[in-house]
């Protein structure tokens, strides 16, 4: 009783004062990386009143939706899924993208993308990989009509390609890497290593807010390279594992594993994928091209403008 | 051995040892499977690579194992060589008791978490929510519906429609009404156990012996004497016997109400260590739940008969005198109050 009374007339009396903004992030190391900034004391420091709140991916999407924090961490196709469903958003922030934690796996003797013309592929259809696995065969100058896709659930994509079912998986981390160590002798045919940029991942913000506190966004915004940069040196490159290692609770040996399929941007970088272009090197194009998935897979309906969700001035306001 | 066979009481000594056994068995069964490496342990733990493919510290299923064993000597290099194990999925006994330990005496790896007990604590004040706000809805409810065969027809339909409704689907509609904190988790809990308490409560009213409501009938009770002195003391031991029951259902919704929202809990502990493959910690996790629900159980069993003296289970001597010395706070006041009364006024 008294935790519930506590919780409710504190969430009351910050009602009443100037409220946090509120994040909602979740187990993705692009978005795990926050916390460097909330336990090294950076947020407090820029003079952010901000209340960063940790939960499960599709819970968190379904909190922004219903307006109970004022961003969250998501995909930029997933985002299009959101505007779909009526929730605005702005994307201001892009923290990386898939560097070949997704895989196309192939059975041992299946070389090629080429070798799997005629043969059945296990794919989640509708979800990312799908997305990976037509942009492989494009690469190949084959169709999606060149082989027999098996709708399977990705959790289960290990076993399915040890049981000889299908002739390649489409998977990504950490499972990409438990199908490998399963069944040896298979091998990755394509990464999205290949196809950069076909997945980023973003914060977004309510637009109202974005529009009432632009100023403690633009902090907040600022603060990404200097998370990328203690990531990546050397010297601190051990602490930020630790404490990423401990928000998802786990050891920092294990966590480690996780990280290098994902590109963090830097502020070259981000400026970059925030410079408008019709192919994946941008969150544009590569927002456009998942919208035209989500389109042919029927995800969602009506045609949408990535281009409205997309708010590049915070990062371009950088030095 | 005259307790073997159909309708036979137990006596108290193998009872004990019956109910020892009950866990024991299924422990044996783990160990065995766990330690005998040539009951299943169908994969093989490359402990050395030899001039294989294979990697070390890789599971690979035993044919695998042996193909790349012969395909080694056949190209003249050092086979690998590994030891057999039981899939990532199934850790050994030692492992969970090891990690149980660990789980209650490390410290939070992020500062500001919670420690393990905190999590479980919070788990428990979550679950003993949504079961009150159950109770206090569902018993009275369960109950008017036993009785008064009008109101079941009214009542009972939609609570049995509403039922089936998977409580989980709940959580986005939860959560927009409710916000993130710890209130959508309680509605979850409420929401998939109060519709079964209604229905099963008052079915138990029904099952009274209806006997005694003509008895009372012909000595003129009304309605509300009916309710309130031949119904409720006639079902209570059952009544009790229901909540024990769907207070474990309450447990089962807990996993899915603890990732709603902000996570928490031992069920995000669960989750979370099930994604990262640390196998040891999820059956640690498992293990606490079960002992949670298995002493509260026994608790609440052994204070049933305690209360209901009459519903056929005699208590023990020790039992009634541990009763006694429970209860003892909670009857004090009551004592001094007929101890006032009954001692003779001090003259003046």
């Amino acid at each position: 009783m008294l935790r519930i009374l506590t919780i409710a007339i504190l969430a009351l009396a910050t009602l009443r004062a100037a409220e946090p903004l509120k994040i909602a992030y979740s187990d993705w190391p692009g978005w795990t990386a926050w916390e460097v900034a909330i336990q090294k004391g950076w947020i407090k420091e820029v003079g952010v009143d901000a209340e960063f709140i940790w939960m499960e991916y599709v819970p968190s999407m379904e909190a922004f939706q219903a307006g109970k924090v004022d961003a969250v961490t998501v995909t930029n196709g997933d985002q299009l899924v959101m505007a779909s469903a009526g929730k605005d958003s702005r994307g201001i922030l892009v923290h990386d993208y898939s560097n070949g934690n997704d895989m196309v796996i192939g059975r041992p003797g299946i070389a090629s993308i080429k070798d799997l013309k005629g043969k059945k592929v296990a794919v989640e259809v509708g979800f990312v990989d799908h997305l990976l696995l037509l942009k492989a065969l494009a690469a190949n100058g084959m169709q999606e009509s060149d082989v027999t896709l098996v709708n399977v659930p990705t959790n289960d994509m290990p076993q399915t390609l040890a049981s000889g079912d299908v002739a390649a998986v489409c998977a990504w981390y950490p499972l990409s890497g438990q199908a490998l160590t399963l069944v040896p002798g298979s091998k990755p045919l394509f990464s999205s290593k290949e196809a950069p940029g076909l997945i980023y991942d973003l914060t977004v913000v309510d637009p109202t807010s974005l529009a009432k506190r632009a100023a403690d966004w633009q902090k907040l915004v600022a603060l990404w390279p200097r998370i990328v940069a203690f990531i990546d040196d050397p010297k601190t490159h051990d602490e930020a594992v630790k404490i990423m290692a401990a928000r998802v609770n786990v050891k920092p040996e294990l966590y480690a594993q996780a990280l290098p399929g994902t590109k963090l941007l830097d502020l070259a970088g981000m400026q970059k994928a925030f410079t408008p272009t019709a192919r994946l090197d941008s969150i544009l194009g590569s927002s456009q091209a998942a919208d035209a998935f989500n389109l042919a897979n029927k995800v969602y309906e009506a045609k949408l403008d990535p281009a409205k969700f997309l708010d590049g001035s915070f990062i371009q306001a950088l030095k | 051995m005259g307790w073997l066979g159909v309708g036979r009481p137990v006596p108290p000594a193998p009872a004990a040892a019956l109910w020892l056994g009950a866990f024991l068995l299924p422990l044996a069964a783990w160990s065995v499977l766990s330690y005998v490496p040539w009951l299943w342990h169908p994969q093989v733990l490359i402990a050395d690579s030899g001039g294989s493919a294979l990697s070390q510290d890789m599971r690979v299923e035993r044919a695998v194992f042996a193909e790349a064993v012969a395909q080694a000597r056949a190209d003249g290099v050092a086979p690998p060589r590994g030891e057999r194990v039981n899939p990532v999925f199934l850790p050994a006994p030692h492992a969970v008791a090891q990690a149980l330990w660990t789980g209650f005496t490390t410290p939070p790896l992020r500062r500001g978490d919670p420690w393990l007990h905190e999590s479980l604590l919070h788990s428990i004040s979550v679950i003993a929510w949504g079961f009150l706000i159950s109770a206090v809805i569902g018993v009275p409810l369960g109950i008017l519906c036993g009785a008064i065969p009008t109101l079941s027809r009214l009542v009972e339909p939609f609570v049995d429609f509403i039922r089936y409704m998977p409580a989980p689907a709940f959580g986005a509609l939860c959560v927009a009404v409710l916000g993130i904190n710890d209130a959508p988790k309680v509605a979850i809990i409420v929401v998939g156990t109060l519709f079964q308490m209604v229905l099963v409560i008052a079915n138990t009213t029904r099952q009274l012996d209806r006997a005694l409501l003509e008895a009372a009938q012909t000595l003129g009770a009304s309605d509300r004497r009916l309710l309130t002195r031949v119904v409720v003391p006639g079902i209570l031991p059952n009544l009790y016997t229901d909540l024990r029951v769907l207070l474990g259902w309450a447990w089962t919704y807990l996993i899915v109400a603890e990732l709603i929202g902000a996570s928490s809990g031992i069920s995000w502990y669960i989750n979370q260590q099930g994604k990262y493959r640390a196998y040891e910690n999820v059956f640690a996790g498992i293990i606490i739940i079960g002992l949670i629900g298995l002493i509260t159980d026994q608790v609440l069993g052994w204070l049933g008969r305690s209360l209901f003296p009459w519903s056929g289970q005699q208590p023990s001597r020790p039992s009634r005198l541990a009763f006694a010395i429970v209860t003892f706070p909670l009857r004090l006041p009551w004592i001094l109050v007929r101890r006032a009364r009954s001692l003779p006024r001090a003259s003046a």
